[in-house]
């Protein structure tokens, strides 16, 4: 199997999905030419040219208002924000317009879409170019909200988004983009959304993560693993909606969890599992339901030292780690 | 608290058509050479950014190169810490044209905690000081427009005369929703802003006839109800009449102008950026044609302003303080940690 990186499994995603199916198209800002300012998109204006890879003014309302136009007329539209930050004066076409759509004609409408956006810290981004927004929509019925971690998750999510008849907001890591490479196919294939995966299994500690920290995570358990700390890693994939059976089969097994997010700590989807996880396995806990994530702080700064400090890192998750095995 | 920086508090222009053009627009040459020497001065800020970067010391460069002829020909007309400038990320030369220093803009470039426009929090791009009355802005394109139009509400509500903010930002921008909602505010208040457009031709690779459905940003003002002019952005005289104009009919009550100003992005977007991946390449070998740094200073030369000799000392000595400038920024220890926390919120004994 032809090894990729993950920036390369979401190209090749992209470009096999436009091969496999004329309905699908991208939209965005430099997406053409210039293939994205990550390259994302790099040689797709050439494969398809610019008809099917249109580089769009700077105006996300109007990227995501037209995908969603261009759905209503059958076509499958794959919207590029150009950094997750940039998502919000689109906010309006997601929340009110493509994830209500289904609902609110009672199922004459629908609203197959993809926003695809490149997320969170630690490339020197500082506040405008490191946010992660997804706890903007995971409270929103209607939208799937979607990390990948893995090159090959990144191009079987990517697709199974494009196929699936809902709206789906696509968050990519930017940190994982080049520095993630893995086994990935040729060709399409389908990883299910709404399904959480199990990493490492372990049997004392169950940890929930996504996205790069997931990468942080596995090599944290390594860490504690020689000190008798057996810890079971769960990618979650996608945010919303959960696998729950999955988070609380692990839980019910484990008796204690530990959820990690680059996301703020207040609000996000560490609190959701925190509570699915006091209302449907209580009586299992051996211990409190603990959160690490990003301190409330608008986002990170562009000072260096800022910066590391404000990341989580795998000394950091081994250190709660170590705590709640302790308790 | 006004930094006299307003040229147009200078004597009244001298309409003599014999006259060089500074003088008609009431310049004297000591401005006009300042102003060299300032757009000189934030084009080695450019230059040693981007070395900085390629030395891991600096992690972000957005130039100004090609746009400083418009932000210090807008200078003129601003009266820092009175009348309110609400930048973008290009306008490092306006900045300094207001009174920022090399070094304030290298502490900012290079993450400082006393980087005057955001102790180290933002990246290289965003400046701002309550003082010379710069506004703070974000990242996100277009956003500000509408602080703009804000502030000239508040003008309004207080009933305070004599006063304009002003606003800057690329012709991409005004494809932004929140662009046409600022416009359509201040065309419909008639309001004491000035809307500068420094149209480069592209944004980020994306070039002006995929962005703006017109050939000109300054037909667009028609549907705002305001004036829209059309000037050289690399002629510094053409820019600062049309803001000087602009501010006036502002500070008089007489409504809000758009000013394009036409003019060249000399360098890639930002560090992270190839632009011969997108730019032809006969349009990149023609850039250096349009360097309002080269213009001003043939200028002043065509005018006896200044000769061979003093614009070689004024560069070495331009030279001498951004070395300067780059050591003592270097020099500046990281913040502690904690402070990660701070400015969040304020106190109670604030309010
Ligand atoms: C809301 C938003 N969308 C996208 C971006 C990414 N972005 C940064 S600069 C830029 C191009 C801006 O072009 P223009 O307004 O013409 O200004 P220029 O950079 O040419 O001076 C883009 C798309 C952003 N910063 N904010
Ligand atoms: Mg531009």
């Amino acid at each position: 199997m032809p090894e990729r990186t993950f920036l390369e499994a979401i190209r090749s995603a992209l470009i096999d999905e436009m091969t496999t199916d004329q309905r699908v198209f991208v939209l965005g800002q430099d997406v053409g030419v210039k293939g994205g300012v990550f390259l994302v998109t790099d040689g797709l204006y050439q494969q398809f040219g610019a008809c099917r890879v249109i580089d769009m003014p700077i105006a996300e309302a109007g990227i995501v208002g037209a995908a969603i136009g261009a759905a209503l007329h059958g076509l499958r539209p794959v919207a590029e924000i150009q950094f997750a930050d940039y998502i919000q004066p689109a906010v309006d076409q997601i929340i009110n317009e493509a994830a209500k759509l289904r609902y609110r004609s009672a199922g004459d409408w629908t609203c197959p879409i993809v926003v695809r956006a490149p997320f969170g810290s630690g490339i020197h981004g500082a506040l405008y170019h490191s946010q992660s927004t997804e706890a903007l929509f995971t409270s929103t019925p209607g939208l799937k909200v979607v990390i990948p971690a893995t090159p090959y998750d990144a191009k079987g999510l990517l697709i199974a988004a494009i196929r699936d008849p809902d709206p789906v907001v696509f968050f990519e890591h930017k940190q994982l983009y080049r520095t993630m490479r893995g086994e990935v196919p040729d060709g399409c294939y389908t990883v299910p959304l709404g399904t959480a995966a199990v990493r490492r299994t372990g049997r004392q500690i169950s940890l929930f993560t996504y996205g790069l920290m997931l990468h942080h995570s596995l090599t944290a358990a390594e860490q504690v693993a020689d000190e008798g700390i057996d810890v079971e890693v769960v990618d979650l994939r996608t945010l919303y909606p959960l696998d729950r059976e999955t988070i609380l089969a692990s839980v019910r097994n484990t008796s204690k969890a530990l959820i990690v997010h680059e996301d703020n700590l207040t609000g996000g989807i560490g609190g959701e599992i925190s509570a699915l996880i006091s209302e449907h396995a209580f009586e299992y806990l051996d211990a409190p339901v603990r959160r690490l994530a990003s301190p409330d702080v608008p986002a990170t700064a562009f000072n260096e030292a800022l910066e590391a400090h404000f990341m989580l890192n795998a000394d950091k998750i081994a250190h709660a780690l170590r705590e709640l095995a302790a308790y | 608290m006004s930094m006299q920086t307003d040229a147009s508090l200078a004597p009244p222009p001298a309409n003599d058509p014999a006259l060089p053009r500074h003088r008609q627009l009431g310049l004297s040459d000591e401005q006009v050479l300042a102003a060299l020497a300032g757009m000189q001065r934030v084009r080695n800020v450019d230059d040693r950014l981007w070395q900085l970067s390629r030395q891991g010391k600096a992690h972000f460069v957005i130039t100004s190169a090609g746009h400083e002829a418009a932000q210090f020909g807008c200078a003129w007309a601003i009266r820092a810490g009175h009348d309110y400038s609400v930048p973008y990320y290009r306008d490092m030369a306006l900045a300094l044209a207001l009174g920022q220093t090399s070094l304030d803009l290298l502490l900012h470039g290079m993450g400082k905690p006393t980087d005057p426009a955001s102790g180290g929090r933002q990246m290289f791009g965003h400046f701002s000081s309550r003082a010379l009355r710069i506004v703070s802005g974000s990242s996100s394109v277009g956003s500000h427009i509408v602080h703009a139009v804000g502030l000239a509400l508040a003008f309004r509500i207080t009933g305070e005369q004599d006063i304009a903010a002003i606003t800057f930002f690329g012709e991409g921008a005004t494809s932004e929703g929140a662009w046409h909602e600022g416009m359509t505010i201040a065309g419909v208040q008639q309001l004491p802003v000035v809307f500068v457009c420094e149209n480069n031709g592209y944004a980020i690779s994306v070039p002006a006839h995929r962005e703006v459905p017109v050939r000109d940003v300054a037909t667009k003002a028609a549907g705002y109800g305001m004036p829209g002019v059309i000037v050289d952005g690399t002629d510094i005289f053409a820019v600062y009449a049309a803001a000087r104009t602009a501010m006036q009919r502002a500070r008089s009550g007489e409504g809000p102008t758009l000013i394009e100003c036409k003019l060249h992005r000399l360098r890639p977007h930002s560090n992270a950026d190839d632009h011969s991946k997108y730019r032809p390449a006969a349009e990149l070998t023609a850039l250096a044609q349009h360097d309002p740094i080269d213009k001003l200073r043939d200028y002043a030369m065509q005018h006896g302003l200044l000769n061979v000799e003093r614009w070689q000392a004024m560069q070495q000595q331009l030279k001498a303080e951004v070395d300067a400038a780059t050591l003592a920024a270097d020099q500046v220890p990281n913040p502690p940690l904690e402070s990660l926390y701070d400015h969040l919120y304020g106190s109670a004994a604030e309010a």
